[in-house]
């Protein structure tokens, strides 16, 4: 192979974005993006990515912003193969909006059994009490698959879209230093 | 469907497979591999965690039980170059101890080869792929052999901060042996330590198969059939023989794929399950599996991670995720008191936004980011890999589940032994008093479950069919046109990285098999 240097690397980038549907077309936007322009899921409902969203911004400030829903909305809503999801290296088994609606399924039964309400309509300060109690597997009468593993998959996700990205790295002072770049600052 | 038949089939287009490749594609032969997964370009190697996911598998293919599940999908591969394609080079060998535990110790299992008999291969491979160390200052552990192709690699103060603290302990550190580039090697750049090689390197500094042996095997016109899953091994009507392979293509039809010989090189756990679920009339049990010992004596190693904060910034994520220096120190099967089994002691891995998040597992909102910025500054950390001695009950069976293609899935059980978490623990406890004699603000460690890394076993190797799957060579014992390949024939694993080890027993089992061709598949 020829000396390579970086920065031949970076111009050749392009393989990163994801493909999201606007008004019947296919556009490349980073989740973030997605989510301010109001693209709608795939497969999740409006439920579903408001305790997402609530869940996501709890466990990593900034989730929600960043686009923790329509990323896990675009993710779940591809082949198990094309997958980005730390869930496929949790082995989980495909497909993996099973386990997403399994997942979020039982946060807002447990929410709805200790408080009475679902999870995004808890104060910050109970969702944070909520989520503790979860990871531990203290959540009295869940159901579902472990609060313990939903926090650690849920929890990546969030760390994905907010620390994962070169936003992400930039905003700890980090330099991200790609061989070959993910597009749009993904 | 039948494919034209050739002489050599292959199943994994990983490290092993990728050696028999070269070498018999080299010899003349007609070599076909059959790849599970993609035919990755190095410019799909996107600099990402998240993408770099896109290289592994979606979902393992067995069910992981026992006390300590094998974290499957995170360590296989998917698609050419398999799990080295995304591994992180390190390049420790196996020491002579590893291959006579009983004969020294009665205890666990002996190789029927010795250290002598893999050296030259060690040596070979070094220069076939390139390598980076310093030999001289390993031979105060292991017999003298031929100097690396490349200098070490370069160093970083997340690396060196912890020389002195080790020095206090006794324990030897140097400079940790790797499959990457610290100089241009055989028109491959050098590294540029950019930290991005656990989602693959795509300058071809770090020497993962596709521009090693995979791509000197395509040199010599052997073919790589991507997206393509095996799903049988086919015998003659008697069963003496093998006669090919049974697969499903990348448009979900049936092939058949005849060849004089078959190479298994699927990785543990998938060789087994392959041979399992090939039995026939004549071969009730699974292929080659009279003795019950097919897809037995399965082992990982443990990793005791030692994390720590120091109060300067340490630049962790400059450097490669391969390890800047290692020690031997407490490879001996007795290093502890109360535990048994060897340890390989590395520092200096590069480390990226993830790997801090992960070993603050319990902190989430605020907390986590506070974390994460005093991460971003100061952290690193020491893996210490501990021995786990072969154990007849970790094992991988069919379970009845199938797949995609009406492959039973495979039940993968593996529990650490007593030695092993006593290993584990004393590992754990002896990095903590490195770390904290290197000056670290803040020291700590998980201990909520072992971490499993580096799968053996499923198809050892032996003196004979009473006590083993393949010979020395990966040839089996009750079907000579059929090779295992991989560190599924490792007997016992040592605590090195097996990739070296790998391509050193594949080396040799391919030249072998080059030399005795009309024997074996006449």
């Amino acid at each position: 192979m020829d000396q390579i240097e970086r920065r031949a690397f970076m111009k050749g980038a392009g393989l990163g974005a994801l493909a999201f549907t606007v008004g019947g077309a296919e556009i490349l936007l980073t989740p973030s993006e997605a989510r301010a322009q109001g693209v709608p899921f795939r497969l999740l409902n409006a439920n579903e990515g408001e305790t997402i969203e609530a869940l996501g911004e709890t466990l990593v400030p900034g989730a929600r912003s960043a686009g923790i829903a329509h990323f896990i909305d675009h993710q779940i809503a591809a082949p198990p193969e094309q997958a980005l999801l730390q869930a496929r290296i949790m082995n989980v088994r495909p497909p993996f909006a099973n386990f997403y609606r399994a997942a979020i399924g039982a946060v807002d039964r447990g929410s709805e059994k200790v408080t009475g309400r679902k999870f995004a309509a808890l104060s910050t300060t109970d969702q944070r009490d909520f989520v503790n109690n979860m990871r531990q597997n203290k959540i009295e009468g869940w159901t579902g698959p472990s609060g313990g593993f939903v926090y650690t998959i849920l929890r990546s996700d969030a760390v994905d879209v907010v620390y994962g990205t070169m936003e992400g790295y930039a905003a700890l002072g980090i330099p991200y230093q790609a061989h070959i770049v993910p597009t749009k600052r993904w | 469907m039948a494919n034209e038949k050739v002489d050599v089939v292959i199943v994994g287009a990983g490290a092993s497979g990728s050696v028999y490749a070269s070498v018999l594609a080299k010899a003349g032969k007609k070599v076909v591999l059959l790849e599970a997964g993609p035919d990755w370009q190095m410019s799909d190697l996107i600099s990402s965690e998240m993408w770099g996911r896109r290289i592994r598998p979606a979902g393992a293919p067995f069910l992981l039980e026992g006390k300590n599940p094998f974290g499957y999908a995170g360590q296989a591969g998917w698609g050419v170059g398999g799990a080295a394609l995304h591994y992180f080079a390190n390049h420790p060998r196996f020491l002579p101890n590893d291959y006579k535990i009983k004969s020294e110790h009665n205890r666990a299992l002996d190789w029927p080869i010795s250290y002598q008999d893999v050296a030259p291969f060690y040596d070979k491979v070094a220069h076939d792929i390139g390598m980076s160390g310093d030999a001289k200052a390993e031979e105060k552990w292991r017999p003298a052999g031929q100097s690396y192709p490349m200098p070490p690699m370069k160093t970083f103060r997340h690396g060196e901060i912890w020389v002195k603290g080790f020095e206090s302990l006794g324990i030897r550190m140097v400079p940790a042996p790797v499959a990457m580039n610290s100089t241009e090697f055989k028109g491959r750049p050098a590294c540029i330590y950019d930290g991005w090689c656990h989602v693959g390197c795509p300058t071809g500094a770090l020497a993962n198969p596709t521009v090693t042996y995979l791509s000197e095997a395509r040199k010599a016109k052997a073919e790589v059939r991507a997206l393509c899953s095996v799903t049988r091994v086919l015998t003659n009507a008697q069963g003496t023989k093998v006669a090919g392979v049974e697969y499903y293509d990348e448009k979900k039809v049936r092939q058949v794929q005849e060849a004089n010989v078959v190479v298994l090189a699927a990785w543990s756990g998938q060789n087994s399950r392959l041979l399992l679920n090939s039995a026939t009339d004549k071969h009730s049990k699974g292929l080659n599996n009279s003795n019950g010992l097919v897809g037995k004596y399965m082992m990982t190693h443990s990793i005791a991670g030692i994390n720590a904060i120091f109060d300067e910034d340490i630049q962790n994520h400059l450097g490669t995720i391969g390890a800047q220096y290692m020690s031997y120190d407490r490879y001996g099967k007795t290093s502890y008191k109360d535990a048994f089994g060897s340890t390989y002691i590395t520092c200096g891995a590069a480390q990226k936004t993830h790997d801090f998040a992960s070993t603050r597992p319990d902190l989430f909102g605020p907390d986590l980011h506070d974390y994460m910025k005093r991460a971003a500054r100061g952290f690193t950390r020491i893996s210490m890999f501990g021995e786990g001695l072969p154990n007849i009950e970790n094992r991988i069976e069919l379970a009845s589940d199938k797949d995609e293609f009406g492959m039973p899935l495979g039940r993968l059980t593996h529990s650490f032994d007593q030695d092993a978490v006593a290993l584990w623990n004393a590992n754990l406890e002896e990095g903590q008093k490195a770390a904290k004699a290197a000056g670290a603000k803040e020291v700590w460690v998980g201990r909520a479950a072992i971490p499993t890394t580096h799968l053996h076993g499923g198809t050892i190797m032996g003196t004979d069919a009473a006590n083993s799957v393949v010979n020395s060579f990966g040839q089996c014992h009750e079907l000579p046109n059929l090779y295992v390949a991989g560190p599924s024939i490792f007997p016992t694993e040592g605590a090195s990285n097996p990739t070296y080890t790998i391509l050193a027993v594949s080396l040799r089992g391919a030249e072998q098999l080059a030399a005795k061709w009309a024997t074996v598949a006449g």
